[in-house]
């Protein structure tokens, strides 16, 4: 018995004692980053559809223009070192670098570029919607996007789009707009039922572009490495290799920041960043983003239907204690559709005039035809603070007699749900593509066609059948309206329409916290970019 | 030849019913896979497009024959959330799981087999106790809070073990895989710097593992030896004069081997499905977590083909069982 005991004591001893010290700290040359990469199925411009992968291709594919850094209503030369816009408005001609090169050496033309935005239309996925808004269709793209010479790109437009909005939307900082090498794409396309993948297989793991970095490894749900390349025609990136590590706890990944195993963290939850707000070896980078959480109400339901059902919701939400609590690391509360530092918003005061009025909101439910309130079903996410949310949102519901039931789910299925309609409040997040206040007015107010057998679900205005004709036609009429002040003041008489009658009830404008540790120096992080190469340790 | 082409069938039978009734239910959930690919923005073209060219324009018995007959060309198909071929993440996922689980198994029968024979032999004594105790933490603590609370004291804290992952970022790529046991190719390989930062990284996760483990072989072992000690053969023993020792390792301890075979079998099998909060915490890239990620996302291609090996673990573990039964038990031979 004592030898067993002692065996016991051994074991346990050899178990912990056999670990030693544990070697710490990232090579000086590499960056090393954690985030979940749950999310991450692809690396191919056209198909990404996700925050990991935009963040990753980023730098990895240089676009044609990109937004000032100093101030995004501004786009300045990238890969295009100039362009044009012909005199009726309709052709834009850029005039690309002619020292652009693929990592592997190759020169990378217009011709590249022309193909990779041909296959951005056709391909169709959720992206392409980036060119498609701007009259771009599978049936006409050859022939409007053209590539005459190696250094000149031609393309033809339907309307004479303002020259800052098109390019701001379609060409700067846009997975639209960065070159795939078209000769590796055509080698490795695959066909299925006599249909060209165009490369999507291939570029999903190997993004072959123009850009700082290239992708060297992907181990899905471990680990992207990205490697410097050598033949970027730009500033060369101070750190040779960029290394993410799959990293899907939030307390494990304050914990491996913390001891220095990693330089950067891009998951962390709020109660993690609290406890790291006073560690003075790290330091947290809070980015106002062009995206919003919310709740869409269904208009197709007779309830959700009434304007003053829908304005009641918007005194249901607490926005300045959500501001002080829930949405600390998470967002700024916002209740106008337009996102703060986009052209042509609101202002941080005029963008979120409610409070919290359970007798207003009992009032105009009543005048509604409701005055004993009401049953909903809710359908949200079980991520983030999704629940803390819509949580939120029933408790005061509930004060005035409308009883909200909550059905959390898997994110696919949100999704699947939310394009088909069926539900009736259904609490979602979205990212508009470009800091122009057209970006998220083409799609949460304009409805070109409200009818259920016209499927435009990639239309958020759509899945909760909201058409206004005077919307429509003022939204249009503002994207064509070439002179700014105008432009601001149409934007502006829309954005006040919505906020008290339109579908969306607009809870907050995210926010992306990164922290990163103290020896990072001149990490250049904005909304639209999150430069790897720019760091230096 | 007939009994063989019989256990054959058999096996082949389980394995088909295991994959349809996965397929089944899997297509019944309300998770579309083409919402996962073309993003929440795309177009109703695009999205028929991508159901038709993932064959969900089909009907589903359809489907699952299509799918029956890739996989009989050794065609696993596309993992649709990871954008890789399935065979392909597998062979990643799988090798760390495994090693993972055996490392576990190992600590769990290691320490809960001679645990539960002291406590047995003890019974009602401290050391009794003290085996119930840990047994009831393991099998009540969340490895969730456990794997975090273990990662704060010997990571963070004393710095024993390495933090989440298989290995410290230095080391990344300096060993070439061969096995997929992080282990056993530095060992093969002879890089010993690169084994001793993986066994830093995996003696944790697999601590936790093992402790859970641990607790329900210790006490199934001691159930089993009080069993036996209880039987008149043993009283005969001691009467003729044996050492307790003697009674206990070589009469009693002997011959709960079967049982304790089929225990330890089961238990490795557990560990083998996957631990998804463990892998969670330590950024653990297994099976388990793969196996979760698939199934929320809808993707069929990478679940059935996780239950395919999840189904033949638990055949092959079962066949060593009886295999071990039948050297282990005379009478059964």
């Amino acid at each position: 018995m004592v030898r067993s005991r002692h065996m016991l004591c051994a074991t346990v001893a050899a178990v912990l004692l056999a670990a030693g010290p544990s070697r710490a700290a990232t090579p000086k040359d590499t960056l090393v980053m954690a985030w979940n990469l749950d999310a991450l199925i692809t690396f191919d411009p056209a198909q990404i559809g996700e925050v990991n992968g935009n963040d990753i291709v980023s730098n990895v594919c240089d676009t044609l223009v990109r937004y000032d850094t100093q101030d995004f209503s501004k786009v300045v030369p990238s890969m295009a070192q100039s362009w044009s816009t012909s005199a009726d408005g309709l052709t834009l001609t850029f005039k690309l670098r002619p020292d652009l090169t693929f990592p592997d050496g190759s020169k990378a033309t217009a011709a590249d570029a022309a193909w990779s935005m041909q296959r951005f239309v056709k391909l169709g996925f959720g992206n392409s919607a980036n060119l498609t808004q701007w009259g771009f269709n599978r049936d006409t793209i050859d022939s409007a996007i053209t590539a005459p010479d190696d250094t000149t790109l031609v393309v033809k437009l339907d309307k004479p789009y303002p020259e800052g909005l098109i390019l701001s939307a379609a060409f700067a900082q846009n997975d639209a707009a960065m070159i795939l090498e078209k000769s590796v794409g055509e080698k490795n396309a695959k066909v299925v039922d006599g249909k060209s993948d165009l490369g999507n297989a291939f570029f999903k793991t190997n993004p072959v572009c123009v850009g700082p970095y290239h992708v060297s490894k992907w181990d899905a749900n471990e680990v992207v490495v990205l490697d410097r390349n050598d033949k970027y025609w730009g500033k060369k990136p101070n750190s040779r290799r960029v290394i993410v590590r799959h990293v899907p706890e939030s307390g494990a990944e304050r914990l491996l920041l913390e001891q220095g195993d990693i330089d950067v963290a891009r998951l962390l939850k709020t109660e993690d960043l609290v406890a790291l707000a006073s560690n003075k070896d790290i330091h947290i980078e809070q980015t106002e983003m062009q995206g919003f959480q919310y709740f869409a109400l269904n208009m197709a339901d007779p309830i959700l239907a009434k304007p003053q059902v829908r304005e009641a919701f918007r005194y249901l939400i607490d926005y300045d204690e959500l501001g002080r609590t829930l949405l600390q690391y998470n967002g700024i509360p916002r209740a106008s559709l337009v996102p703060e530092g986009a052209f042509g918003a609101l202002d941080r005061k005029a963008g979120q005039p409610f409070k919290l009025d359970l007798a207003k909101a009992k009032a105009l439910i009543a005048e509604a035809g409701y005055p004993d309130g009401f049953e909903m079903k809710m359908i949200l996410s079980v991520n983030n603070i999704s629940p803390n949310l819509a949580q939120h949102l029933a408790s005061n519901a509930a004060k005035i007699g409308i009883k909200i039931s909550l059905e959390q789910m898997a994110d696919a299925q949100l999704f699947t749900r939310g394009r088909a309609r069926e539900f009736q409040i259904q609490e979602v997040g979205w990212g508009a593509g470009e800091p122009d206040a057209d970006s998220m007015i083409s799609r949460h107010a304009v409805d070109p066609d409200p009818r259920a057998e016209a499927k435009l679900a990639q239309y958020p205005s759509w899945r909760v059948s909201f058409y206004s004709k005077e919307i429509n036609d003022k939204a249009e009429q503002a994207k064509m309206e070439r002179d700014p002040a105008k432009r601001i003041a149409l934007y502006h008489e829309i954005q006040e329409y919505m906020m008290h009658n339109g579908p969306m009830v607009y809870v907050y404008q995210t926010i992306r916290p990164i922290a990163y540790r103290s020896n990072v120096k001149d990490f250049l992080i904005n909304p639209f970019t999150v430069d790897y190469g720019s760091a230096v340790k | 030849m007939g009994r063989f082409l019989s256990w054959l069938g058999s096996i082949l039978v389980t394995l088909l019913g295991l994959m349809m009734l996965t397929f089944f239910i899997g297509r019944m959930l309300p998770i579309d896979p083409v919402a996962a690919i073309i993003g929440d923005q795309a177009d109703q073209a695009t999205y028929l497009m991508v159901k038709h060219q993932l064959g969900l324009d089909r009907s589903v018995p359809v489907q699952f024959l299509f799918y029956l007959r890739d996989m009989l060309h050794g065609d696993l198909g596309e993992a649709l959330f990871t954008g890789h071929r399935v065979a392909d993440d597998l062979a990643h996922v799988f090798p760390a799981t495994v090693e993972l689980a055996s490392l576990a198994i190992v600590i769990g029968a290691g320490i809960g087999v001679p645990l539960g024979v002291v406590a047995a032999v003890w019974k009602g004594s401290w050391i009794d106790q003290l085996a119930r105790v840990v047994g009831l933490l393991g099998f009540s603590s969340p490895a969730f809070w456990l794997g975090l609370l273990g990662l704060m004291l010997f990571y963070a804290t004393l710095g024993w073990v390495g933090g989440p992952g298989r290995l410290d970022i230095s080391f990344m790529d300096e060993v070439e895989p061969v096995t997929g046991l992080m282990l056993v190719d530095s060992a093969l390989q002879g890089e010993w710097e690169v084994f001793d930062n993986a066994w830093r990284h995996i003696i944790l996760p697999a601590s936790i593992l093992g402790f859970a483990a641990m607790a329900y072989i210790s006490r199934m072992t001691r159930s089993f030896m009080l069993d036996q000690l209880s039987q008149e053969y043993i009283v005969a023993a001691r009467a003729k004069g044996l050492s307790q020792g003697r009674v206990v390792m070589r009469h009693a301890f002997g011959n709960i081997l079967v049982q304790l075979v089929t225990v330890i079998a089961l238990a490795y099998a557990f560990l083998l499905e996957g631990a998804v909060l463990t892998e969670t915490v330590f950024a653990w890239p297994g099976f388990g977590h793969y196996l979760t990620a698939g199934l929320l996302a809808g993707d069929m291609n990478a679940v059935l083909s996780c239950v395919l090996i999840v189904g033949i673990i638990f055949i092959a573990l079962n066949q060593l069982a009886d295999f071990l039964y039948r050297r282990l038990d005379p009478r059964t031979r």
